[in-house]
């Protein structure tokens, strides 16, 4: 029936005259593009208490905007506001970095229950670290004026975690006129899984793509990813010196997939990795997979990034020796049968206590906009309110290798700025603008729309 | 057992308590006589925030709120200075503690589907919910049948024994659901419903089948009140009989709805046949006609930010509740969920940002008006006189990120003490039971990711 569809030209003449009469708005799903190249000029929000989140608070502070960049925090004493420059009062107010949401699937997810609106993950082959989120990476879904909406400026997008290798992550700005706009980084880490979630038959399935067969368990997950790097490093090897004779280095595959020592989108997509040079984000939550997996990543010498560790609470003081930023949650993970109910919302308190540094992630789309809660809840529950400020803002950022762009309000940062009507990590705060590169975001959304028309009239 | 119980009962009442408790009559109460909670902010959520307020529950009901209560002497008192009190966090919509056996999704209508069947007293999920002030939950039939099965209402006094933690004398409550889970949950296998019109098809014929079940009932009682003693009694069909208990207007209808048309819909048909709806679950979409629905006299008990996790959830706004409110609209914030019910006091918070609740209007749609939902509005919900003592002292205001449920109790009980080592729970030994995320949809599969 679909396929009649699209190919009946009176079905195609009629979609392309409902889309001429009502616009793009009106189809599902397309938000509108903000524009965030800077202007001319120069910002000045004063009076507002700034969370420099890099150098503590300053009260009456300033912070100036020119190109995009920030070119000066300070005291309203020590900042000269340039004469000409629009001025933003921020008096009551709190002005602070935008946020970094360090796992989610914007852009990848729009109707959970619609098949044709997710492209979280592939599940046909376990190992796939030639796939990128930004070949699916839908700029206009509604679900990122929404996030925006909170204060969160940028987002780490990542394939979902049913794959041990399902693709690589993508750095992206939450706006931009275009979807090459937003992707501040497109491959910027690369995604491992561990554990219960990427099994095959782990939920009993007989078949199916992935249901039955290998890797069914922890043994075969280890295994085949082990053989899927070893065949990357002798690709690496082969073209670095051929062998006489060899000229499988200089001719391309005849699969493309995976056989040891042809020259594979799969083995070139994992050079930067067994390489160092850019970090693979562990997805694991047991205490014995958090050590199968680092045991894993040191023997390949991969520069790690934990990721959940929530039912971890056996090995923290193992986690705090690794010395590598962690990903804690989603914090809202329910405790096991034997833990105590705050057992998951002091976790990021207690790996902080032992030195750690702590990110939060919202891992979700829609709850994306709630990231600042999940910050709130581990100070509840112990970590410093600084830690948590940087949990969702400067770790991220240096963690993924944007630490001298983002994170923090310092001069010569991106203009990724928030201004709220209070604490940002309470729930009963209102974000009054945020800042993308230095321009002011419409603070409009689908559901702002949706707010304004039926908004009660008495 | 517990130190309490030696200091207030003498001897002599605590052996008659336990043999009582051996035949399975007994409250094994551990309730002082008279508790004082003083110097609280109490949030009363009937009449407004009382600075530097008092708290008294005597013999478990609340004897006096307010700022000049005074202490009988011999009561045990806790001086919460600098801390808050509410009445217990009451959770509309849960499916907790019912294990797997949430959705009988065997057929479209199975009202005599009793969910007390299922309900497993030592699920963890309960103390989680305790543990957030929760002190009564409705635990619900999931959405995958029109007319699903009838509620169990609890008071969360975890490590009781199943039957002390039935909440005395509570309504009948009876689950309905509507649009994409039926028609997804029946339509995938080729069943009846797999259309909006399957959907209320399939309601019309099952009432059209209880009207007649009811008049011949109806004339059989008729005949019996009259003296008849050969009045044969019709066959006892259970799944008619709970049909014609809603026809009768003897359960609280609690509805599974999404859309606008849909609760149009719904509530005619609930005039067609002659029933009341006493809330739309979810309810995304009431913001749109909210007045309609409050003329009605229906409240909703609805999700704060949930959205779009489906077609029929792609207008969700977090304004609804205020924006349904401020029509008029009872409004009670739910969790639908063993995560979100232990924080629902925070979800609360959010309508202090969604909408500019008030503090007050804030803490009513987690408290009293989930308790009008369920029925028991005149028992707890908020702190006045004659009421139980469901009380809950927190750290600071409970509608902020920071805020933690310090103590919890319930019927004048402690059944949670944050500062108590392991649990912090007085009543509870031994091993409790895991518990999932505890959805009703039957798709939680695709409420994780989105």
């Amino acid at each position: 029936m679909l396929k009649n569809f699209f190919v009946d030209r009176f079905a195609v003449l009629w979609t392309l005259l409902v889309y001429l009469i009502f616009g793009p708005a009106a189809l599902l799903a397309q938000a509108p593009m903000v524009d965030v190249t800077p202007g001319p000029g120069t910002i000045a929000i004063t009076g507002g208490k700034v969370l420099t989140v890099s150098h503590g608070v300053i009260e009456n502070g300033v912070v100036l905007i020119e190109g995009g960049k920030i070119s000066a925090v300070g005291t309203a004493a020590s900042v000269k506001v340039p004469k000409g420059a629009t001025i933003v009062d921020a008096k009551g107010m709190t002005v602070y970095p935008g946020l970094i949401d360090s796992e989610t699937r914007l852009g990848l997810s729009e109707i959970a229950a619609d098949r044709m609106t997710n492209d979280t993950v592939e599940p046909s082959e376990e190992i796939f670290p030639q796939m990128h989120v930004y070949d699916a990476f839908h700029a206009e879904s509604e679900h990122i004026p929404i996030t925006r909406f909170n204060g969160i400026t940028n987002a780490i997008v990542a394939p979902a975690d049913t794959d041990t290798i399902p693709g690589q992550d993508s750095f992206i700005q939450l706006a931009g006129r275009d979807r090459d706009s937003m992707l501040m980084v497109k491959d910027v880490a690369l995604a491992m899984n561990f554990g219960q979630a990427p099994k095959r038959g782990a939920r009993g399935e007989a078949a199916g793509p992935t249901g039955g067969h290998y890797p069914a368990t922890r043994m075969g997950e280890i295994s085949q990813m082990r053989q899927a790097l070893l065949d990357a490093q002798e690709s690496m090897a082969r073209r670095a010196r051929p062998a006489a004779g060899d000229d499988s280095a200089a001719a391309p595959a005849a699969s493309g997939r995976g056989a040891a020592g042809s020259n594979s989108l799969r083995n070139e997509a994992l050079v930067p990795y067994l390489k160092g040079e850019k970090p693979v984000v562990l997805g694991v939550y047991d205490g014995h997979d958090v050590e199968t997996a680092m045991a894993f990543a040191q023997e390949f010498h991969l520069k790690v990034i934990l990721s959940h560790v929530t039912r971890a609470q056996d090995v923290l003081d193992k986690i705090a020796s690794y010395h590598v930023p962690v990903i804690v949650g989603p914090i809202f993970d329910l405790p096991e049968a034997n833990e105590r109910y705050d057992a998951v919302y002091s976790l990021p308190g207690e790996l902080a206590k032992r030195g750690v540094k702590v990110i939060l992630a919202s891992y979700n789309v829609s709850n994306s906009r709630n990231l600042p809660y999940s910050a709130g809840f581990a100070v509840a529950y112990g970590l410093p309110y600084d830690e948590a400020m940087k949990s969702i803002t400067l770790n991220a950022a240096e963690a993924f290798g944007l630490g001298d762009k983002l994170g923090s309000l310092d001069v010569g940062k991106i203009a990724n700025v928030v201004i709220a009507d209070g604490d940002p990590l309470d729930v009963r705060t209102s974000v009054k603008q945020v800042y993308i590169n230095g321009v002011a975001v419409p603070m409009e959304t689908r559901q702002t729309r949706l707010r304004d028309e039926y908004w009660p009239k008495k | 057992m517990s130190p309490s119980v030696r200091r207030f009962a003498p001897a002599s009442v605590i052996a008659g308590a336990f043999v009582f408790s051996v035949a399975g009559t007994a409250q094994s109460s551990t309730a002082p006589a008279d508790l004082v909670i003083k110097n609280a902010t109490v949030m009363t959520a009937s009449h407004g925030t009382i600075q530097h307020g008092t708290v008294w529950v005597h013999n478990g009901k609340i004897a006096g709120v307010g700022a000049t209560v005074s202490a009988p002497a011999g009561a045990t008192v806790v001086d919460a200075t600098g801390k808050y009190v509410t009445p217990g966090i009451i959770d509309p919509h849960s499916h907790s503690a019912l294990g797997d056996d949430v959705n009988e999704a065997t057929s479209p209508i199975t009202p005599s589907m009793m969910m007390i069947d299922a309900f497993d007293n030592r699920d963890k999920a309960l103390y989680l919910a305790l543990a957030g002030g929760v002190t009564s939950e409705l635990l619900l039939h999931g959405s995958a049948n029109m007319i699903g099965g009838q509620a169990v209402v609890i008071k969360n006094k975890f490590g009781l024994s199943r039957e002390e933690m039935l909440f005395p004398n509570a309504p009948q409550s009876i689950k309905f659901a509507s649009g994409e889970n039926p028609k997804r949950v029946y339509g995938t296998r080729n069943q009846l419903p797999s259309t909006r019109m399957g959907n209320f098809e399939v309601m019309r014929q099952s009432f059209e089948d209880a009207k007649v079940y009811r008049r011949e009932w109806d004339a059989y009682n008729e005949k019996v009140a009259k003296g008849d003693k050969d009045a044969r009694p019709p066959h006892r069909d259970l799944k008619l009989e709970a049909l014609a208990d809603i026809l009768r207007g003897k359960l609280l209808v609690q509805i599974h709805c999404y859309r606008a048309d849909e609760f149009l819909t719904e509530e005619a048909m609930a005039k067609e046949y002659g029933y009341k709806i006493r809330a739309f679950h979810h309810a995304l979409e009431m913001y749109k006609v909210g007045g309609k629905i409050a003329a009605d006299g229906t409240g909703i008990a609805t999700f704060t930010d949930w959205y779009g996790g489906k077609y029929e959830m792609w207008d969700g706004i977090p304004w609804n509740a205020v924006m349904s409110m401020r029509e008029g609209v009872r409004v009670a914030l739910k969790s639908d969920s063993n995560d979100h019910i232990r924080r629902l006091n925070q979800e609360a918070g959010k309508m202090v940002h969604y909408g500019g609740a008030t503090e007050d209007e804030a803490i009513t749609m987690v408290t009293l008006n989930p308790a009008w939902i369920m029925g028991i509005d005149d028992k707890t919900g908020s702190l006045d006189v004659g009421k139980d003592g469901d009380v809950v002292i927190w750290n600071m205001d409970p509608l902020s990120t920071y805020a933690r449920a310090e103590k919890v109790y319930i019927d004048g009980d402690l059944f949670f003490d944050s500062s108590l080592p392991g649990f912090g729970t007085t009543h509870f030994t031994g091993v409790m039971h895991g518990s999932g995320f505890g959805a009703g949809e039957d798709d939680d599969d695709d409420q994780g990711e989105n």
